[in-house]
């Protein structure tokens, strides 16, 4: 199956992206450097595996540089209509910052931010539950995140743009 | 938690970041209208306050491990703390959060095969003492996932280098 086979991934690209993991900011020439490269290699091998949406050397802000101070896990029933479209639905809203379709109890878990407990009953009880479809709704609020790490990510085409 | 000390220009900075870190501060200062040296010190500041973090975002990570889990964890709720940190330091474990709701903890796991949830969610978190029940949740489809607004956290150099 070439048509879905990917672009190779060797070592010297994989010694470049720990690189920016420890640092993103990073010089081509800091990088080429550390790794007895020259930096024109290190800037084409970056801008491959970025066109081919391999990478994305990003910027990542906490959730309280955009007010944010409450995290939650939302499980969610749906009854009636395709539970994709459903997730399609709940996806738009810009606080839901992950929405999966799951098995098990639940139809869709979400993660969802909020500035304060005073948008709680608007989100939970207007904007959730109106969207067509959504039978029920369990919330689970974050009160301590021990562990935060997700540096794998789905990277959609043009993404970075 | 506090209030973090973020003005317009901050958030126009982390927007421009957050797409490609990669950009030189010239280059940045000349899309806000501001000086190289405004930009370099405000994004040292942002760091420093651990508002935001440089980092690379791999896809091709995803094959190994191209799953995703929920494990929710119910325990005695003076135990959960002790419970999450021991979960955090398992390497597979992605994110974990004590909660208040259906469960004291909530972690998230990527995976690849379905036994390597099962090892840790029922041989490793099950077999603690203080671990009452364990649910496991896998998500069959992604629809939306925002990478780029996280939980700094002090340990995230550390285990950046993890895998």
């Amino acid at each position: 199956m070439p048509v879905n086979e990917p672009p190779s991934i060797d070592d010297i690209d994989l010694a470049i992206v720990r690189q920016l993991q420890d640092n993103g900011r990073a010089t081509n020439k800091q990088i080429a450097q550390n790794l007895g490269l020259t930096a024109a290699t290190v800037s084409a091998r970056i801008r491959r595996m970025e066109a081919d949406d391999k990478l994305r050397v990003i910027a990542v802000s906490d959730f309280s540089a955009h007010g944010y101070n409450i995290l939650m896990e939302v499980a969610i029933e749906v009854h009636g209509r395709a539970a994709s479209e459903v997730a399609e639905d709940l996806a738009k809203m810009p606080e839901a910052f992950a929405v999966h379709l799951v098995t098990g109890r639940y139809d869709i878990d979400m993660m969802l931010v909020l500035k304060d407990f005073d948008g709680l009953k608007d989100m939970m009880l207007s904007r959730i539950m109106e969207v067509e479809g959504v039978r029920s709704i369990t919330p689970t609020i974050a009160v301590d995140i021990i562990k935060y790490q997700f540096d794998v990510a789905p990277i959609e085409a043009g993404d970075g743009s | 938690m506090s209030a973090a000390q973020v003005d317009d220009l901050d958030l126009k900075l982390i927007d421009i970041l957050s797409r490609d870190a990669r950009l030189s501060n010239r280059q940045i200062a000349s899309q806000l209208g501001v000086t190289e040296g405004t930009v370099r010190g405000r994004i040292k500041r942002l760091q420093e306050d651990g508002l935001i973090a440089f980092t690379a975002i791999t896809s091709f990570g995803l094959a190994d491990r191209s799953k995703l889990a929920l494990i929710g964890i119910q325990s005695d709720a003076t135990d959960a703390r002790a419970i999450a940190d021991r979960v955090a330091q398992m390497p597979d474990i992605n994110a974990v959060l004590v909660t208040m709701g259906r469960f004291n903890i909530l972690a998230v796991c990527l995976f690849n095969e379905l036994s390597e949830v099962h090892h840790i969610a029922s041989e490793q978190i099950l077999a603690m003492k203080e671990v009452h029940h364990v649910e496991t949740t896998i998500a069959v489809h992604t629809i939306k996932y925002n990478a780029r607004i996280v939980r700094i956290t002090n340990d995230a150099a550390a285990t950046d280098k993890g895998d």
